[in-house]
């Protein structure tokens, strides 16, 4: 039985469960598609229910598990096979090369202003711009840039260019550096590979894409963070400053089906912000189900409302174009009503990270119809899969807020140990 | 203080262009090698890389250096990388100190003779500091890996089948006569969560077969007495003696009581016949009572929400359970009526939509109201209601079942007493921390699980459950030591007043009254060293180690001297 | 010429948000006068009255403690007792003749760069409209 175990993907739910293992003196390779850990709750200036800040939450936890002798992280890394058997697993991991040793890169940011290279930076919903060489945000963690060979034009037009190598003063870039795979003998596996958003663009009611003032949640959290692409201005693609917003809840849940039980929330977190950082805002929330489920959630709602956010129960919302920006129809109590906005945010769906189905090919689990990794409720084990071994934490599993995915993470973590405590015992009882 | 046969060694990172660019290096080394105690100044490129480390090692020992100071990023990114080659070079990590002349000065400062002044200055506080540092020792504890589980419903059953393993005991106290709680009383669970009471089942009796369980029934604990790693319990059965037993950890799993509806005379309930709560019709339903009763309902109203207003937040089960109970009574009186009347639907997990969309397509209706009565009508009863658009509206039934909130258990304020962990305003226990520790308490080594935290559902008391065990699993390993925190705070007893200023402040119960002594007393297995009792402490008479007033004062003294 | 007044002003930030803070700043390489001198401490709660007391009977023109925003502290609540301190502080201050604006609580998160550049320059402005601590009498 191999000890050591393969986390798959850095956001909260995997950061948190390789810690735990770590701690329990195992070691643990941390498998992270991007350059950075975090995932999606690093992105968030605030987090409800208390409105307390991500970053001083989140960065010492980061911060932690870059220091751990017992994790190894590896970032730009995907699963490609899984051989061998519960307890006895060789997982085959692609590193793509991020041409940057993270040995001798001390993240002093000295490459990115000499690259020629200005392209849209997805990390910021595509609000602002990076270089081809690049850290997604300030303060991401680890703080070693990478190349984005899409972008650069030594790999996409094979260029001489070695601007960033001379900046640097530390040798730390390498061009020549090769994608490689690593084999790693593992026992247990946990999934923690996240949500994905889902994309209001297939709902053309809304808007989105055609006019300027709507934006997608993502979109609206990277506005108001402080380390986001206007320093957590609030300022519309058109330079302006919202005086009046609407945000829209339940964006695709009729298409996909279910309720993702966390967008009333932070809907009501946005309002606030918009309360706070703007004199005088008007704000309307529009909803067809209030849901705020556990002890504390209601009275976010509660403060929300009493700061003076309208809630107005809807349906069948439309967004136009008019002179003042938008036109949000929708229909309440049976009547056809309209509020004129300068901004429109989107609370839509969370969805299955589109990874997962390849990836439970790849482990040899199920997902479930909606891309979910399925679990074993029908003997209420919520982070089992259906292979042993193979666990699930977070988002990956289904839509949650932070405290569930850090709890589906611990939850793993004990999967993991008790069984091989269970295991351990002919040993234990002989010393 | 830099005395005699201090060597205090001082290494300046260039941090290649970063901090050399920004900073006059030989002018700092000129005005830092003439101070008391300083033996040597010396630069490097780059202090982090493997050669600068091995550079600082070797000179620490080359130079008999006694106390160190690097001036360099930011701690966040190197104080523990040379705290580590100072353990290698054989210095205490606590004689170091790191300097923070990257963020902390050649970023911000552009100006070169300011930013060179700021960096002298910055480091002759270090210098002034770390003379006054004194080697600290990691405490190293042992440890009891048992455990102590306080309920006996689902989410006690499923800690201790967690835990336990032939390494590790758990002991699991109920206080009435049998195991399961609410879970093991209701008559089914959603469908897509399994064969409820066969699950259900077959967890208790796996707890029954498990060796390593100690179960004990109609017990209460009594007393809880100690440290993560080593709490010593007593435990009073209802019949015979206390017993007493030493734990490292608790899981407190005391469940969830019920908002009373008879508590508004609006309800009915208990005046107004055939007036039931949810949990009334999962028994009735469970022990086929229901199939027996004379006249079967024809006409049945779900009321959700009971007592949302009264407790402040919706408990996020009552739409669903109620969902499954309109399906079971659907399939039992195929041609009744059953009519919700709902406020808002809360159907937050993956699953829970489609089984409502279901139950419409069924015909179960759905009404958006507010419920304002239930009472007595002229053929059976009546229950009135005010619909979204302000429209007030009646409807006759034979059979009205109310979903009521989930509240805190009762036990909890006692049990909160005795193990020092806090209460929220709605009254569950409170955790750690909303979001990173769900399941952890104030008290390091009590963690809270399932209803007893806040109201939730099966599957999420599971994980609860699961999770308070993966933390327990991860750090108490059998044999193995607990290391503690370094840095922590110590009440020095000879100005203790004995106000007990520090008890009241500190938020982790690791300041006590020591009722011998007159004096507070501080656990360093406890402490986390915040400094909170330091700075509340009207006599001074705390000191946090590493932050001591002495050290502070000298850093203020050096900013203050430039 | 006479001389601009460079007021000289302690810091106490705490390790977990403001220092972050701070740290935040020095990485967007931000322009933060070098006015403050920065004292690390675990928790705002750690800065007794007596440390800010002793700032300026040695002289500072200035003290600023920064912590997590309400409801951050990485201690829980360490920083509601530094809020009630401060509070009860500012008399203190009076009774000694000094200007209770001389002493600055602030929050400052951790993605806070911007913030915490602003809070120590609005601060260094303060302080300079103030003119220099009147108990700033012997320099050491
Ligand atoms: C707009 C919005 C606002 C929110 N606000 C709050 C809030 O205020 N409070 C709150 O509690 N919750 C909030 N949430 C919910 C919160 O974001 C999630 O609960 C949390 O981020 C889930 O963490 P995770 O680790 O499961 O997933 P993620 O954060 O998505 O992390 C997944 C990680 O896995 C990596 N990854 C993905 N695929 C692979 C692969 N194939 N191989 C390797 N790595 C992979 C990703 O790069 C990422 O780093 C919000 C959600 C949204 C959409
Ligand atoms: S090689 Fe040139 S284009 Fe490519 S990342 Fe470096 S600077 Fe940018
Ligand atoms: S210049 Fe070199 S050391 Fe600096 S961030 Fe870029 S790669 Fe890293
Ligand atoms: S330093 Fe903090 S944790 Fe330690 S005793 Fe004092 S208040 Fe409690
Ligand atoms: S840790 Fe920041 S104020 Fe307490």
């Amino acid at each position: 039985m191999n000890k050591d175990i393969l986390v798959i993907g850095g956001g909260i739910a995997g950061i948190q469960a390789s810690l735990l293992i770590a701690e329990s003196g195992r070691k643990v390779y941390l498998a992270e598609k991007t350059s950075m850990i975090g995932g999606n709750a690093i992105k968030f200036e605030e987090v409800f229910p208390n409105m307390e800040c991500s970053t001083c939450m989140l960065a010492p936890k980061q911060q932690e598990l870059l220091q751990n002798a017992n994790i190894e992280l590896l970032t730009l890394a995907t699963l490609k096979r899984l051989d061998g058997s519960p307890g006895d697993f060789t997982a085959t991991i692609q590193v793509k090369a991020g041409y940057v040793s993270p040995v001798d890169c001390i993240g002093c940011g000295a490459c990115y202003e000499p690259c020629p290279v200005s392209v849209k930076n997805p990390f910021e919903e595509n609000l602002n711009e990076r270089k081809a060489i690049f850290v997604p945000c300030a303060g991401a963690l680890p703080n070693v840039p990478v190349i984005d060979t899409d972008n650069c034009v030594r790999f996409t037009k094979g260029e001489d260019c070695t601007a960033c190598q001379e900046a640097c003063m530390f040798e730390a870039i390498d061009f020549n550096q090769e994608d490689k795979e690593l084999q790693l003998k593992v026992g247990a596996v946990v999934v923690a590979t996240g949500f994905d958003e889902f994309d209001v663009k297939d709902l053309p009611e809304y808007g989105y894409g055609e006019l300027d003032c709507v934006y997608t949640a993502m979109e609206f959290e990277r506005l108001f963070a402080s380390n986001g692409p206007t320093l957590g201005e609030l300022t519309l693609r058109n330079g302006e400053t919202p005086k009046k917003a609407a945000i829209v809840h339940c964006v695709g849940r009729d298409k996909v089906g279910y309720c993702s039980g966390i967008c009333c929330m932070y809907s009501a977190k946005f309002a606030r912000f918009l309360k706070h950082k703007i004199d005088g805002a008007e704000v309307f929330a529009l909803y067809s189900d209030l849901c705020v489920p556990g002890k504390l959630n209601e009275r976010f709602y509660r403060e929300t409302l009493g700061e003076g956010v309208s809630y107005i129960h809807c349906g069948n919302v439309k967004v136009e174009k008019n002179s003042k920006g938008a036109k949000v129809t929708y229909d309440s109590a049976g009547k056809s009503e309209s509020i004129d906005v300068d901004m429109v945010i989107l609370a839509p769906a969370v969805i299955a990270n589109p990874d997962n189905v390849a990836l439970a090919e790849i482990l040899g689990i199920e997902c479930d119809s909606r891309g979910f990794f399925a679990t074993e409720t029908g003997s209420l084990a919520p982070v089992t899969t259906s292979r042993e071994g193979i666990y699930v934490a977070g988002c990956a599993e289904s839509p949650k807020d932070i405290a569930a995915s850090i709890t589906q993470a611990g939850a793993a973590v004990n999967k993991i140990i008790s069984t091989a405590e269970r295991a351990s015992v002919p040993q234990a009882v002989e010393d | 203080m830099a005395s005699e046969e201090y060597r205090i060694g001082v290494y300046v990172c260039e941090c290649g262009p970063n901090i050399a660019d920004a900073v006059d290096i030989d002018r700092v080394i000129e005005e830092i090698s003439p101070l008391p105690g300083v033996a040597v100044v010396k630069r490097h490129k780059l202090f982090c890389s493997g050669e600068g480390k091995e550079f600082l090692k070797q000179d620490i020992i080359d130079e008999n250096i006694t106390h160190v100071v690097v001036a360099a990023c930011s701690p966040k990114d190197h104080e523990a990388t040379f705290a580590g080659v100072c353990k290698e070079a054989g210095i205490n990590p606590y004689l170091y100190q790191i300097v923070n002349i990257r963020e902390g000065c050649a970023w911000i400062i552009k100006d070169k003779e300011a930013a060179t002044k700021k960096a002298i200055s910055y480091i002759r506080a270090g210098v002034s500091r770390v003379g006054y540092h004194v080697p600290l020792e990691q405490l190293e504890l042992d440890s009891v890996p048992d455990v102590l589980v306080i309920g006996g419903g689902i989410a006690g059953i499923e800690a201790a089948l967690s835990l336990a393993s032939p390494i590790r005991k758990v002991y699991l106290i109920e206080k009435t006569e049998t195991l399961g709680g609410t879970a093991a009383k209701l008559a089914g669970l959603l469908p897509y969560q399994g064969e409820g009471p066969g699950a259900i089942k077959s967890k208790i009796d796996a707890v029954g077969e498990n060796e390593n369980i100690e179960v004990y029934l109609e017990s209460e604990v009594e007393k809880a007495l100690g440290f993560f790693g080593n709490f010593e319990i007593s435990i009073r059965p209802h019949e015979g003696d206390p017993v007493e037993l030493n734990v490292g950890a608790i899981v407190v799993a005391t469940g969830f009581s019920n908002y009373d509806p008879a508590e508004d005379k609006k309800w009915g309930y208990g005046k107004v016949d055939n007036v039931f709560t949810a949990l009334d019709i999962e028994e009735q339903i469970s022990s086929g009572e229901i199939k027996k009763s004379k006249t079967a309902p024809k006409k049945v109203a779900l009321i959700h929400c009971v007592g949302r207003d009264e407790v402040g937040y919706c408990s996020g089960i009552c739409c669903n359970y109620l969902f499954k109970i309109a399906n079971n009574l659907k399939e039992t009186f195929k041609d009744a009526n059953i009519t919700h009347f709902y406020r808002d639907l809360c159907v937050p997990n993956k699953n829970d939509e489609a089984f409502f969309n279901n139950l419409k397509e069924k015909g179960i209706e759905f009404v958006r109201a507010d419920v304002s009565g239930v009472s007595k009508g002229k053929s059976g009863i009546e229950v009135a209601y005010t619909d979204e658009s302000g429209e007030k509206g009646s409807l006759d039934v034979d059979m009205v079942i109310l979903a009521p909130a989930v509240k805190p258990g009762e036990d909890t304020e006692r049990i909160a007493e005795m193990l020092d962990i806090t209460i929220d305003e709605t009254g569950f226990f409170e955790e750690e921390h909303l979001l990173l520790g769900p399941v952890n308490t104030a008290v390091d080594g009590v963690y809270i699980v399932g209803c007893a935290q806040g109201p939730r559902n099966i599957p999420d008391t599971i994980s609860q459950s699961n999770a308070a065990a993966g933390a327990i699993l991860s750090r108490l390993i059998p044999g193995q030591k607990l290391l503690p925190e370094v840095k922590v705070s110590e009440v020095l007893e000879s100005l203790c007043t004995g106000c007990q200023t520090c008890v009241n402040v500190c938020s982790y119960g690791a300041a006590s009254y020591d009722e011998n002594k007159g004096v507070s007393v501080i656990n360093e297995a406890i402490c986390r060293g915040c400094g909170n009792c330091v700075g509340s402490c009207p006599s001074g008479a705390i000191r946090s180690k590493h932050f001591t007033e002495t050290q502070l004062h000298q850093e203020v003294i050096e900013a203050l001297l430039s | 010429m006479a001389d601009e007044f460079t007021p000289n002003i302690v810091g106490f930030l705490c390790n977990w948000c403001s220092y972050g803070g701070a740290d935040r700043a020095g990485s967007s390489k931000l322009d933060i006068p070098p006015s403050i001198s920065v004292v690390r401490v675990m928790c705002s709660s750690r800065v007794d009255p007596s440390l800010v007391l002793n700032s300026l009977l040695w002289g500072a023109d200035g003290v600023l403690v920064a912590g997590c925003h309400p409801g951050d502290c990485h201690y829980k609540e360490g920083n509601y007792f530094t809020r009630r301190r401060f509070a009860q502080l500012e008399k203190v201050l009076e009774s000694l003749g000094l200007d209770p604006e001389r002493v600055e609580l602030a929050w400052v998160s951790a993605s806070e760069g911007q913030r915490y550049a602003d809070v120590v320059n609005d601060f260094t402005e303060k302080i300079k409209s103030l003119g220099p601590n009147p108990l700033k009498k012997t320099p050491y």
